[in-house]
């Protein structure tokens, strides 16, 4: 090939030597390497040696960039001459809840620019906390010819305009998932925009749009793309349309309903259970928006060979809830939102062997007085129930150290154990003590864990337990917690494979800041905000770490945020 | 006119958050602070639209009392008998003008487009509580107390027995001195978000419609 030959007249010079210890010829170990899907393995690879970094190079075929700042789009493209799949991260996560200004940047269109002129043949784009315009959108579509997927996380800055751009553009999409977006939802026309002839469409996600869309349109769309396999509605399509979709596409495996409450006639109710139950190819149910008791048992066929079931927009009760559960034998996901209580969190413990997932979300997590919600019993008897239990986010009003200590003695496999007391700085509410020894307990028996959120009230010595004992940990986020210095400096201190600290509303300053020099090298970011921190440790920080983005907002609160492995710079106003 | 301290202090070692809370009643006008609030321009604004205030100030209907508060003491306000609110902590800002004081920014760490079906769910659940008999939890805030109550509609049958039983939940002093006999307003929020002085609908109207209350001072 063209290409291989130009490369290797290049790097001739340069690697006579490796030429001779090296065995294979670059071709196959091109071939080899491009079997290596995990872009941590690839990056291993790259560092052997010059043939084999060149050689994973020139097979690399899909690039994860997990900030964006870290390394400009022309340098991307230099290094990796032939990418179809770019996945690129943005913002802090923080910026989820809305601790980020606007405007802060992270914007796709440079980006797009380079890649039109690198990766003309460029294939999938999933973009996680990015800004996109829909002028940006526009030039994604008509600029790359065989685009075929795009996925969009916490991203803003566009509307349906944008969409309908995609849709009018992209001959051969076979994936279009717009989520949980910052998106300026002008009107439903844009899904009109996919052509007749269109039929590749296998993914279709638009779950979190508001405005109702053309039916009809969707209808012809769903029947005419044989090919689809996740299906997730909006709000406006009720019960009834849901039915007439399904008839035309039983090959479903992720279903995402509308509106699941409507007046039905006894007719119109079996015919959608049996439209339901011939999905017999559904894993994953989603939507189910203010579904009750009523309709439920609808699904109850369906649900045989469900792996993941998202009730998360569907308040119900603990009883509806156990009915539901006890035709779902198979599951691994479970969302649900606290409305269920203790007593339905019990249900899953019973019903759900084979539960690897559980999300918890507050119906009403800005309502402190209406007492609901689960508690620490909930959480326990689930852990007794569910022994493969690894992933949990659980928001709660109370908690205790004795509970957690049961949980992970019962599931000691956790990865990811996000615990959200809801009232900062909570103690344990039976012995008014910090919650310390609880994470204590979670570090300590859960060695596998990748992901920490703490909270209720702390001392530095969580951040002891942490330093010390949590040996895989990643990702830790912190709020409202600790007593001094001390703890960050834990931290930083310990944790060998960090990579994201994300830290609001602690008592930790400049001392602590500046303890983490060595540790930031190899972390993605660190985030601080209404700390201790001052703008003069920020900047003694960014003197002693040149290679560091360092960004520090004044005014209150700060807002530090440090993206590490700078090699480009970010355009920022305000310093 | 004696001044009148709240202070709220936190048990967090985070200084940036927890601020002593003073509220001088000497300074504070009800009306000013409507005005304010219906200017604020988002989700925080309250525009009063089916009744104007000076008209409400001095009138009120058959069955509604204007409640005779004393002036608040200065000590925290002891919750009903649960032990979750035993260990409930707020945070101030210190914006006094601030109808929702008792909210952290970012927290929960909930997503925002969550939160938006999570309204929509509580919403939901209230109309689903007046079916089935369940209680109707409305949360009541005095103006310029950051701490607020939560009561069941339920429990009460009519205006007057609402407005006594608030007297004695928001009041803490004995010793009161000559102003005691202030005065305040009973407002509440209705279905549709607006809000309105309470007495002017009846009794069983209102517990269909009534979303929170909030006792306004008649200062000024």
């Amino acid at each position: 090939m063209e290409s291989s030959e130009l490369k290797r007249s290049k790097d001739s010079v340069n690697s006579c030597e490796s030429a001779r210890r090296s065995s294979f010829p670059d071709e196959v170990l091109e071939r080899v390497l491009s079997l290596l899907k995990s872009h941590r393995d690839r990056s291993s690879v790259s560092l052997v040696c010059k043939d084999w970094y060149n050689a994973e190079r020139w097979s690399r075929t899909h690039v994860f960039i997990g900030n964006c700042y870290s390394v400009s789009p022309e340098i991307v493209a230099r290094r990796f001459p032939r990418i179809r799949s770019v996945t690129l991260k943005g913002k802090p996560r923080f910026s989820d809840f809305n601790l980020v200004p606007e405007n802060w940047g992270a914007d796709i269109h440079a980006w797009l620019v380079v890649f039109a002129a690198k990766y003309p043949f460029l294939e999938e784009l999933r973009l996680k906390r990015m800004a996109i315009s829909d002028e940006s959108l526009e030039f994604l579509a008509v600029s790359f010819p065989n685009f075929k997927a795009l996925s969009l996380l916490s991203c803003d800055g566009f509307s349906t305009n944008g969409l309908a751009a995609i849709a009018t553009h992209c001959k051969n999409l076979t994936e279009l998932d717009i989520q949980e977006n910052g998106i300026d939802d002008i009107g439903g026309s844009w899904l009109s925009c996919f052509p007749e002839s269109f039929t590749t469409l296998e993914v279709l996600n638009f779950a979190n749009l508001t405005s109702d869309i053309n039916f009809d349109m969707l209808e012809k769309l769903v029947g005419r793309c044989k090919s689809m396999r996740v299906l997730k509605l909006n709000r406006s399509v009720s019960l009834e349309q849901l039915q007439r979709l399904l008839v035309n596409a039983p090959q479903l495996a992720e279903l995402g309903t509308g509106l699941f409450s409507q007046e039905l006639t006894i007719r119109e109710y079996e015919e959608l259970e049996s439209a339901l139950s011939n999905c017999k190819n559904m894993h994953t149910l989603s939507g189910l928006w203010d579904a009750t008791g009523m309709y439920l048992p609808a699904l109850y066929l369906a649900c045989t060979h469900l792996t993941f079931l998202n009730l998360s927009y569907a308040a119900l009760q603990s009883v509806e809830l156990a009915k539901l559960l006890a035709h779902c034998p198979q599951l691994k996901r479970l969302w649900v939102l606290d409305s269920v209580e203790d007593k339905g969190l019990e249900a899953v413990g019973l019903n759900c062997p084979l539960l690897e997932e559980l999300r918890v979300f507050p119906a009403d997590p800005f309502d402190n007085e209406i007492v609901h919600g689960v508690t620490e019993a909930g959480f326990v008897a689930v852990s007794f129930g569910c022994p493969r239990l690894h992933y949990v986010l659980y928001f709660c009003r109370q908690m205790t150290n004795a509970a957690v200590a049961t949980i992970v003695q019962n599931c000691p496999d956790f990865t990811h154990f996000r615990l959200c007391i809801m009232n900062p700085g909570q103690p344990d509410y039976l012995t008014n003590e910090p919650m310390d020894e609880a994470f204590g307990a979670v570090v300590k028996t859960c060695t596998k864990l990748q992901r920490l959120s703490v909270s209720g009230l702390l001392t530095d010595l969580t951040f002891e337990y942490i330093g010390r004992y949590a040996k895989n940990l990643e990702t830790l986020s912190v709020a409202f917690a600790g007593r001094s210095d001390w703890g960050m400096q834990c931290v930083l201190g310990g944790c060998p494979k960090l990579r994201k600290l994300e830290i609001r509303d602690c008592p930790f300053g400049n001392a602590a800041l500046l303890s983490g020099l060595e540790k930031y090298e190899s972390m993605r970011s660190l985030w601080m905000s209404a700390c201790n921190v001052t703008m003069n440790g920020c900047r003694l920080l960014a003197r002693e770490m040149p290679r560091l983005n360092v960004e520090a907002r004044g005014g209150m609160p700060h807002h530090l945020s440090l993206l590490s492995e700078m090699l480009g710079t970010r355009q920022t106003e305000n310093y | 006119m004696s001044e009148v301290e709240l202070q709220l202090c936190l048990a967090l070692p985070t200084p940036n958050i927890t601020k002593g809370f003073k509220f001088n009643l000497n300074n504070y006008h009800g009306f000013d602070h409507l005005k304010q609030m219906s200017c604020s321009g988002d989700k925080t604004s309250r525009v009063i639209k089916k009744r104007d205030f000076e008209h409400a100030f001095g009138n009120f209907s058959d069955d509604c009392n204007a409640l005779p508060l004393l002036l608040w003491s200065g000590q925290p306000n002891e919750e009903d008998d649960n032990h979750n609110d035993r260990k409930k902590t707020t945070f101030v800002t210190d914006d006094m003008n601030d109808v929702e004081v008792d909210q952290v920014v970012g927290w929960p760490p909930i997503k925002s487009w969550r939160n938006r079906t999570c309204h929509h769910h509580h919403h939901h659940h209230h109309k689903r509580a007046l079916g089935n008999g369940r209680s109707i939890y409305v949360k009541v805030k005095m103006e310029g107390v950051p701490i607020a109550r939560k009561i069941d509609m339920r429990h009460y049958h009519s205006y007057q027995q609402l407005t006594n039983s608030l007297i004695t939940m928001f009041t803490k002093n004995e010793k009161c001195d000559g102003d005691y006999n202030a005065r305040y307003t009973l407002t509440y929020q209705d279905k549709e978000g607006d809000w309105l002085v309470a007495g002017d609908i009846p009794w069983h109207g209102f517990i269909r419609t009534v979303q929170r209350l909030k006792i306004l001072s008649n200062w000024g």
